[in-house]
């Protein structure tokens, strides 16, 4: 393989017998199917359902009386109900299916037992479901982040058991001896949220501790949630992705050592930065406003690496969605670490606490650079299940704009009016409703983010729908963003 | 790396190491707190909740008050939020012993509520609905009985008042419409409750009892929050059920949502119910209707006005002034002199 | 795996075919600029880590380890250690808590009733004189700057405020309004105290008035130490019927 300059080649020849690392490939692909599958069409259900709950939750914060008065519509139902069909239904199972199919690629060995994750993903839905419709009914737990009532903990937890026994099995039965970085990532993926939610679930329900610790152990799990979870399966997702479309080895394996590491002990300890100024000992949150400093060691390594690594191929972003997604994702990731650091010192934090600035880090994390990373990915698997290409390279871009330019707006919105709004609450002379009066405007921004972003979600999921459907392109040349500028070749 | 023994190794030692590091030494620090009490043993703080409070809670909790309301006051060198006079003091540990789930929360689009059940008026003041044992007498979490006792700023909405009002039943008053310094009506939210009383209101004022606040040199009277003509003291029960039915009758611009589904509307039959809500304007039910809260939204009620964290501590200063609960030594006051609230 | 068996697997379809290998890693050294990045992150969060870990042992909240003084005056109430206020500034507090009732704001008093402080020769006078009063109370007539007072009691306030408290209020009596006489130390009004240990309740005019006329021994001078104890009991004759 030789990739000088832009490396667009010709595809090889069909069916050769001799290439068996091709056939391998496939073989892997076909066992994942139904697995990754039913992992993928439970997610983009739950993404729809999850953003049309965040459209109303957006709007009604800004028009409270739309559609009010009624229990289970209620603002304080519905938000926790969007974020938890967001974080356990979609964001969970779309990074659980890319995970699968990156464990079964990545351990080069076909995906045995796959009962047991179709298992796990039907047990999953119907926590889920039952837990949204706990919720909406008024069974909430009060628990940021774990709003599910213990029912349905237990649910998720039997069904996770399924899909981690999957993966230890498969990680012991793996071939080759080097273990590749995405799967350092993704192992630890694997095992941190079952010890996470455990811990959770153990520590405020189980054997729950006393006052304020209760706090500070929803927000340790909200936080290791949001890094040794989400982000770590966006990270191993990213390792692979990245050298895989452009065809080049990732820069450099200290690199990426270091970062992993680094990225392990020091996200882990930052829960606390949601808690500045709480009454809690100062040590606390001043361990995780310096862990948060700290992450800006992983931060620079991972993208240094990640930049190294596409040196010299980003005119490639013309026309690989992955390779669009996931490069946004990954420096989204910067962004969002970035911002974490500016908000959590507490002279800053004196100000933003308690205002949208922390939402808006929430969903720079979970969506900027968790979701499009795994659209990316998406984007790269599902063709290979199905045996289709994507249909509209139109629809593509459009979803890749329409979520961009979503998050971005929503971000600045957020942000902008989060800022203002603690400068209006700090300042003793104003009445409170003036804060609430400033950021009035900026929450009507977001509204019309998350209307750029519900579209580009109807999108994606219609052309998924069409690729669950059989109804993909049949072509050798894959869907790229721009076919008419590219040699007729592959490179995908 | 080669070998999963070394990987799974580190990953299980990052985990660890900041699972212990943030929950368990925390939980050995604070984790075992007791309520504090006085030398004889009296005067505990703070106190578990039970049932209505309970129940209360469980209802905020399920309808997600904790995602626009915090319950944490943070230092005056942090934040100002003592300055808002949304507590004399910050947040303590200790004040959360009891709570299941802690409702510290990450958002303010309202107002802080550590304290509202502190802001509220006099039990007197304010007509809480039949059911509903008065703060006072209730398990709420300061020791002392009554709330702020001496001459609370009067509104002429209190002759208006609907049958709600529950009679006074403990210290004598000096009644509310006949007090002097009524017409300037100074701002009744505020932590305080006596503004500046004059002269004539000192001698009137209730002898001996637990002095307020002293009303002190900060921000020159604001202009809020301001008490609706026509609406229940602010803070109180009355006030609580009218802001939860309909939160823009009482300020336009708030975002609030409003819980009528908390509520029920009824045909009044014989008697006006105790517990109708004093509602105007477009939300007033029509003739011969009544509105009445569910037994939730009295939980409810019944667990914000619990909400109090203005008993002094020993790990936290108390910055606003308020006195010990248990009268100290240094000061007992001869009823000759009237009440140590100093006049501006 | 015998691959050959696996019908599907014959169309290999060409999104495979066109695949790249599987991802591999280089080997690229650390560049020496992103060791400066660490050094820089490692050294910031270190610092302040350092800083603003409060009282770790103990589980302090404050993260200084001490609550940093309030900025602003926050008047304290009858506890207020928080700010620095004058003696001046206590007494005032003092005097619009207990004795403005009857002295008033002003110090002029209630013609007849209670005597005006403004001006008035005991306030302006000695300290003790002014002492005895408020320590003991004072019953029966007595004239004031030529007006005599009478129908009402001074309560003794020996028993309600402490040292510290009566020579804060009798400093601010004797600067305000007019006045222009010596402040007032609490060892001063200790010392008296101790005198008139045995006095039972009020004096009356007479014997304010067979007392001398001069400031309680061991005044305020600046960093000057209070009166040894035997000298507070001065040779002129208290008061003592």
């Amino acid at each position: 393989m030789n990739t000088t300059g832009i490396p667009l080649k010709e595809p090889a020849v069909s069916a050769a017998a001799g290439d068996t690392e091709h056939l391998e490939r496939a073989y892997i692909d076909a066992s994942t199917r139904l697995p990754v599958l039913m992992f993928y069409t439970s997610a983009v259900a739950w993404l729809i359902l999850g953003t049309l709950l965040a459209g109303l939750v957006s709007f009604k914060l800004h028009s409270p009386d739309l559609l009010g008065n009624v229990s289970f519509l209620t603002w304080g139902r519905l938000r926790p109900a969007h974020m938890n069909v967001l974080v356990y239904g979609w964001a969970s199972m779309a990074g659980m299916g890319t995970a699968v199919w990156l464990m079964a690629r990545l351990c080069r060995s076909a995906l045995r037992f796959p009962l047991l994750l179709v298992a796990g993903a039907a047990f999953w839905n119907v926590g889920v479901l039952i837990g949204v419709g706990a919720i909406l009914l008024g069974d909430s737990t009060g628990y940021q982040w774990l709003e599910f009532p213990h029912y349905v903990a237990v649910i998720l937890f039997i069904s996770y058991t399924l899909m981690a026994s999957w993966a230890v099995l498969m990680f012991r039965h793996r071939r080759g001896d080097q273990i590749y970085i995405s799967q350092w990532y993704l192992l630890g993926a694997f095992l941190w949220f079952p010890w996470l939610y455990a811990a959770g679930q153990l520590m405020l329900f189980v054997v729950p501790v006393q006052g304020v610790l209760q706090a500070a152990v929803g927000w340790w799990y909200a936080n290791n949630l949001l890094f040794l979870w989400f982000g770590a399966i966006a990270l191993g997702t990213a390792y692979y992705m990245i050298p895989k479309v452009i065809g080049r080895p990732v820069y450099s394996y200290h690199l990426a050592t270091i970062g992993f590491w680094s990225y392990a002990l020091f996200s882990s300890w930052t829960g606390m930065t949601r808690l500045v100024g709480g009454p809690f000992p100062a040590w606390m949150v001043t361990a995780s406003i310096a862990a948060t400093i700290l992450t800006m060691i992983p931060v620079a390594t991972v993208g240094l690496n990640h930049h190294m690594t596409m040196q010299g191929y980003f005119p490639l972003l013309r026309y690989s969605p992955t390779l669009r997604f996931t490069i946004f994702g990954a420096m989204s990731y910067t962004v969002f670490s970035v911002v974490g650091v500016l908000i959590s010192l507490r002279s800053v934090a004196r100000y933003v606490n308690f205002t949208q600035a922390s939402i808006a880090y929430s969903h720079l994390g979970l969506y900027a650079f968790f979701t499009m990373v795994i659209f990316g990915a998406m984007y790269y698997i599902v063709p290979r299940l199905v045996g289709r290409e994507w249909r509209y390279a139109s629809l593509i871009k459009l979803h890749f704009w329409a979520s961009a330019y979503g998050i971005g707006l929503m971000t600045l919105m957020l942000l902008a009016g989060g800022f203002l709004q603690g400068a209006d609450t700090q300042n003793p002379a104003l009445p409170f409703s003036e804060s609430i009066e400033t950021v009035l405007p900026y929450l009507r921004g977001r509204s019309l983010a998350g209307i750029l972003l519900t579209a580009s979600h109807f999108i994606f999921a219609y052309h998924f729908a069409l690729m669950l459907l059989g109804l993909g392109r049949t072509a050798t040349v894959p869907t790229f963003l721009n076919p008419l500028d590219a040699e007729p070749s592959g490179g995908h | 790396m080669k070998g999963l023994a070394p990987l799974f190794l580190g990953i299980f030692g990052t985990f660890a190491f900041s699972w212990i590091g943030l929950t368990v030494i925390p939980n050995w620090q604070i984790g075992h707190l007791n309520p504090q009490s006085d030398e004889e043993g009296t005067d505990i703080y703070p106190q578990p909740q039970s049932g209505m409070f309970e129940r209360g809670a469980r209802v905020y909790a399920a309808n997600g008050c904790i995602y626009c309301h915090s319950q944490q006051v943070r230092a005056d060198y942090a934040a100002d939020d003592i300055e808002r006079k949304w507590g004399d003091r910050r947040s303590a540990p200790r004040d959360y012993i009891f709570d299941r789930p802690v409702f510290l929360g990450k958002m303010r689009m309202g107002q802080d509520l550590a304290n509202i059940g502190a802001r509220a008026p006099a039990p007197e003041e304010s007509p809480s609905p039949a059911g509903v044992a008065s703060p006072a007498a209730a398990p709420a979490k300061q020791a002392t009985a009554a709330g702020s006792p001496s001459a609370a700023p009067a509104n002429s909405p209190s002759s208006a008042r609907s049958p709600g009002t529950a009679p006074a039943t403990s210290a004598p008053q000096s009644s509310p419409s006949g007090s002097p310094a009524a017409s300037t009506s100074p701002p009744p939210g505020q932590r305080t409750g006596v503004a500046s009383p004059s002269p004539g209101q000192m001698a009137n004022a209730t002898p001996g009892g637990s002095s307020p606040v002293a009303p002190t040199a900060q921000t020159p009277a604001a202009p809020w929050p301001i008490q609706t003509e026509g609406l229940p003291p602010m803070y109180s029960a009355a006030w609580h059920h009218v802001h939860l039915y309909s939160p823009r009758s009482i300020n336009l611009d708030s975002n609030m949502p409003s819980y009528r589904f908390l509520y029920q509307k009824r045909r009044i039959t014989g008697e006006r119910s105790s517990d109708a809500l004093q509602l105007s304007a477009s939300d007033a039910p029509p003739a011969g209707w009544e509105v009445v809260p569910s037994y939730d939204a009295k939980c409810l009620v019944a667990y914000l006005m619990s909400l109090n964290q203005s008993h002094p501590v020993k790990d936290v200063r108390s910055i606003g002034g308020a006195a010990a609960p248990s009268p100290s030594p240094a000061a007992p006051v001869a009823p000759a002199a009237g009440s140590p609230a100093p006049a501006k | 795996m015998d691959y050959g068996e696996q019908a599907d697997v014959l169309q290999v379809h060409a999104a495979v075919q066109r695949e790249k290998r599987e991802p591999r890693v280089g080997a690229e050294p650390l560049s020496i600029w992103l060791i400066a990045i660490y050094g820089l992150a490692i050294f910031f969060g270190g610092a302040y880590l350092g800083r603003y870990s409060g009282n770790f042992m103990n589980g302090g909240l404050d993260p200084m380890g001490v609550p940093p003084p309030p900025k602003k005056a926050v008047a304290g109430g009858p506890g207020g250690e928080q700010v620095e206020l004058s003696p001046r500034d206590r007494g005032k507090k003092i005097f619009a808590a207990n004795c403005q009732t009857c002295h008033q704001a002003n110090g002029l008093g209630v013609p007849g009733q209670y005597p005006p402080l403004a001006g008035s020769e005991f306030t302006n006078g000695g300290s003790r004189r002014m002492g005895m009063i408020v320590l003991k109370g004072l019953q029966g007539p007595v004239t004031v700057k030529g007006q005599q007072y009478g129908t009402a009691v001074m309560q003794p306030w020996d028993k309600t405020l402490t040292d510290q408290k009566i020579a804060d209020v009798m400093t601010y009596e004797r600067s305000e309004w007019g006045n222009n006489a010596s402040p007032v130390t609490a060892e001063q009004i200790s010392a008296l105290r101790k005198e008139l240990a045995s006095h039972p309740e009020s004096f009356t005019e007479h014997d304010i008035l067979a007392a001398p006329d001069e400031d309680i021994p061991g005044g305020p001078a600046p960093g000057g130490a209070p009166p040894a104890p035997g000298e507070a009991a001065k040779p002129a004759a208290p008061p003592k019927p």
